[in-house]
């Protein structure tokens, strides 16, 4: 496998990115106004019951955010399918491989190129409290987003509609965020629904939410220990990279995705 | 009037196109309140009844986001150039525009349906006056959305400008009102100097809106009904009605 050709791939998707500025602007008000107003109101409606939420509900929505702008390959990959695009990739001196390794990684790596900024914000509110946990933090993170992409392009190959997959898409975010500790502790989804609690217990948001807070000192101590995150991500990684992978790899041949 | 029925009938046609859409949306609205709003209960306790407070909201929510979605098939028409062809039709181009700005309110109307039947059901039924002002309201909520949502998609030459612009107007509306926390919470913002956004939030049709229906289906001395409410909202429906109207009207003859 060509470090170069893999390397073409990303960039592609890296520039790609750039032409949605519509997008990353909105994106980035929904996170101004999630922080600026939801986070803060919501501060002070819940200052009985958990202790500085507004840092709290800070390191989730990045979480989301990061969740959210990974799952945008998917629609680019219909995009390509819809205007011809896909012939011109197969028609590239690049292997399956390498174009579909190369799209994974572009995904994720340009969520978390996106993250940056709003990252270096955060982390002013919060503040860090261990460089090396934050490091830690940090790498989860960008296991996080892969995985999130590979998932993100498994779901899209294997839907024939793109209306399909945004509707999809829009339910699954609709409750892999709700269902998560994005936006609040688990011990309450406990005590609302101990089966909400059970499914955040197995879901990367809460891995990635979780592992964030403990990196910035926002919690001290977690539910799970940070090796226990650390290989939740992983595994959530290897597996829809793997299979986005195949996938895609296997959709691409024959013409199938037209 | 018949010609205006026609546009409606239009849109909702189109409406349905999008049951998939739609029910997914529903989805979605169900979850924030049998998930988020469940959640939050347990963390404000002793504060506000969490699950009651937000089910009326709920309903709001539901009726701004589909009011709204007029807006952005009017934007994907003006881009292809199909106006071109509504306005070849036999009808007066302020008879169009009427008939576009009430299907946008009414498919608001529709959607919402559920939403606000799951609030009778979890909270209590109102009496029949109460129903009457409670849909009257709200019928005058969604005209006004559909309004802004139509006078931005006629303003605005790309797709993107819409799905941004929409954007700031989504969350302007909905963080800086009392859908999602009451508004004595949302006063606190005044003392970390945001006091524009807390006049905004008192002002806002959506704050009105949750409010009044808050007022005859939680029994709380909290919220009680004032007619200020309804002309609030009837100020908004009115003056956005009349702005797309006459948006939609001067600038597609224009194109």
């Amino acid at each position: 496998m060509g470090l170069k050709k893999l390397w073409f791939v990303i960039e592609r998707d890296l520039r790609m990115f750039v032409q949605y500025k519509f997008m990353l602007i909105m994106r980035g008000i929904w996170f101004v106004s999630q922080v600026a107003l939801f986070g803060l109101v919501v501060n002070k409606m819940v200052e009985k019951a958990v202790a500085n939420y507004f840092h709290y509900y800070v390191a989730g929505v990045t979480i989301i955010t990061l969740y959210s702008i990974s799952m945008f390959i998917g629609y680019d990959i219909f995009e390509e399918a819809e205007h011809g695009v896909f012939e011109y990739l197969l028609t590239l001196p690049v292997s399956r491989r390498e174009l579909v390794l190369g799209r994974s990684i572009g995904g994720g790596l340009r969520s978390f190129i996106y993250i940056g900024p709003l990252l270096v914000v955060v982390l002013f509110i919060l503040g860090v409290s261990n460089p090396l946990y934050l490091l830690v933090a940090l790498a989860s993170l960008f296991l996080f987003a892969f995985g999130v992409s590979g998932m993100s392009i498994t779901i899209a190959v294997a839907m024939k509609s793109g209306d399909k997959y945004d509707i999809l898409i829009g339910v699954l975010d609709a409750l892999i965020v709700r269902l998560s500790t994005t936006m609040y502790p688990t011990v309450y989804m406990q005590q609302a629904m101990p089966t909400y609690a059970t499914v955040a217990r197995f879901n990367p948001l809460t891995y990635a939410a979780d592992l964030f807070r403990w990196g910035t000192g926002v919690e001290k101590v977690l539910q799970f220990s940070p090796l226990v995150g650390v290989l939740g991500l992983f595994i959530f990684f290897f597996s829809f990279t793997f299979v986005g992978v195949v996938f895609y790899e296997k959709r691409l041949e024959g013409g199938s995705w037209q | 009037m018949k010609a205006i029925l026609h546009v409606i009938e239009y849109d909702f046609r189109n409406f349905f196109r999008y049951r998939w859409f739609i029910a997914a949306l529903i989805a979605m609205n169900l979850a924030d309140l049998f998930i988020s709003a469940i959640v939050f209960t347990q963390m404000t306790r002793g504060v506000v009844d969490y699950f009651r407070f937000f089910a009326p909201g709920l309903a709001v929510v539901g009726l701004f986001a589909s009011a709204f979605m007029i807006g952005r098939e009017i934007n994907m028409e003006v881009r292809r150039e199909i106006h071109h062809y509504m306005l070849s039709l036999p009808m007066t181009r302020t008879e169009l525009a009427i008939g576009r700005v009430l299907a946008g309110g009414l498919r608001g109307m529709l959607y919402m349906t559920p939403l606000l039947i799951t609030n009778f059901i979890v909270l209590r039924f109102p009496t029949l006056p109460q129903l009457l002002l409670i849909l009257l309201t709200l019928l005058l909520l969604a005209i006004g959305i559909s309004g802004v949502s139509i006078s931005i998609a006629v303003s605005t030459t790309s797709f993107e400008k819409f799905v941004t612009a929409r954007g700031v107007v989504y969350y302007m509306f909905f963080f800086c009102s009392s859908v999602f926390y009451p508004l004595s919470i949302i006063q606190v913002l005044a003392t970390r100097g945001l006091w524009p956004l807390v006049t905004f939030a008192q002002v806002n049709p959506l704050t009105n809106g949750s409010d009044l229906i808050r007022s005859f289906l939680l029994d709380s001395p909290e919220y009680v009904f004032s007619p200020l409410m309804l002309l609030n909202i009837a100020i908004f429906s009115g003056l956005f009605a009349l702005l797309a109207t006459f948006a939609y009207s001067k600038i597609l003859q224009r194109q």
